[in-house]
């Protein structure tokens, strides 16, 4: 380290003073400043919409966006979370919500009348089960069935189930049960028999 | 409106949400069909059904088909009987008529045709129609007198010698289906 060095050193440590050189011929020119202010042009990326239904309810959750009569999207968008501001037109038509009125009603007493009556088999619910001959059984029991007045009785064999029709304006009401009774023995056939 | 003896009127009103319909059927006393009416389905809009909300069945069940029902039969009977409770004071109130609602039963048979038996609710009930088979539950509206339920006893236990008391609902829900779809 050479003398002016070792000097520095010690009076850095030791003293705490440090030489310093002054430089004069330092000329520079000043930076050049340039103005960069311009106008710049701004648009607004939120134009006002305004929205334009009917009547409330009348769109189902996509709405079309218009703004100055251009179509703001190409897809009507969805509605959901979106606070939407009600333009009624002056000319819109009002309907009012009425359910006051009468049901229309249809007679159609022909058609019901051409029904048959079921009757369901009975033979269990009987507490007394009439006389047959001891080589007879009861097989069903269907009633009550107005005799006189029957026109027609068909046995439904799908739900063992008896379908009466009844003749149309009949005044008789006396009404009696139909059995069903099987004679045991080869051959023999269900027959049908009032009691 | 003519009033026949004996004659039993049913009334059925059926439906869900989106549609409401309903029937009545006037027999007399062998169950042949003297009087019917149905009426056109009701169906109320989404809108409907959010201005009435639950209350809209109801509604729709006593102000508009039970009155309109009521309006086209030209029968009067001796007695209503419904299956729905929504309807049952309405329709005593609307019809001046005795009126019950019946359901059947597994109680046991009481003693004999047109006996009746009370129960633990108040308005309700067992009432012995025929010789054979449990009695019915049969509810009838509030504030109905004693001898009125006697009447409707001994109606339910007279109509049942020559006719099966609940089989036209049976008809009217078979009818109602074919006339509103064409298949039974």
């Amino acid at each position: 380290m050479p003398f002016g060095g070792v000097r520095d050193f010690i009076a850095r440590h030791v003293v705490g003073d440090v030489k310093v050189y002054k430089i004069d011929d330092f000329n520079m020119d000043p930076p050049e400043i340039i103005k960069t202010q311009e106008h710049i042009e701004t648009f607004s990326m939120r134009p006002k919409i305004e929205i334009e239904v009917s009547k409330p309810f009348d769109f189902e959750k996509k709405i079309e966006c218009v703004a100055r009569r251009v179509k703001f999207l190409r897809e009507p968008v969805s509605s959901r979370n979106i606070k939407i501001k009600y333009f009624v037109k002056q000319d819109v038509k009002t309907q009012k919500l009425s359910f006051n009125k009468k049901i229309k009603t249809y007679s159609q007493l022909k058609q019901i009348q051409a029904l048959p009556q079921e009757r369901q088999n009975v033979i269990k619910l009987q507490r007394k089960k009439p006389d047959v001959a001891s080589n007879e059984i009861i097989l069903a029991c269907y009633g009550p069935i107005v005799e006189g007045a029957v026109e027609k009785i068909v046995l439904n064999k799908q739900n063992g189930t008896l379908l009466v029709w009844y003749k149309k304006g009949s005044r008789q009401f006396k009404a009696r049960f139909v059995y069903l009774i099987r004679r045991l023995g080869m051959g023999s056939k269900p027959e049908w028999r009032w009691i | 409106m003519a009033s026949q003896n004996n004659s039993i009127g049913y009334i059925l009103i059926e439906g869900s949400e989106t549609q409401i319909r309903g029937a009545a059927l006037i027999t007399d006393a062998k169950g042949f069909p003297l009087d019917f009416a149905r009426t056109e389905p009701l169906r109320p809009d989404h809108l409907a059904r959010i201005l009435y909300g639950d209350s809209f069945g109801k509604y729709a069940k006593e102000k508009l088909i039970l009155e309109s029902l009521l309006d086209a039969i030209e029968i009067q009977p001796q007695l209503w009987i419904c299956t729905d409770s929504d309807i049952l004071e309405p329709l005593r109130a609307d019809s001046k008529i005795k009126t019950v609602l019946l359901e059947e039963s597994p109680h046991v048979p009481l003693e004999a045709a047109g006996h009746i038996e009370t129960t633990a609710e108040p308005g309700v009930f067992f009432i012995q129609a025929n010789a054979n088979g449990a009695p019915f539950r049969a509810e009838f509206p509030n504030g109905i007198r004693p001898e009125e339920i006697q009447q409707a006893a001994a109606c339910l236990a007279e109509a049942a010698q020559s006719m099966n008391i609940l089989e036209p609902f049976t008809r009217l829900q078979k009818a109602l289906n074919f006339l509103a779809t064409g298949r039974s």
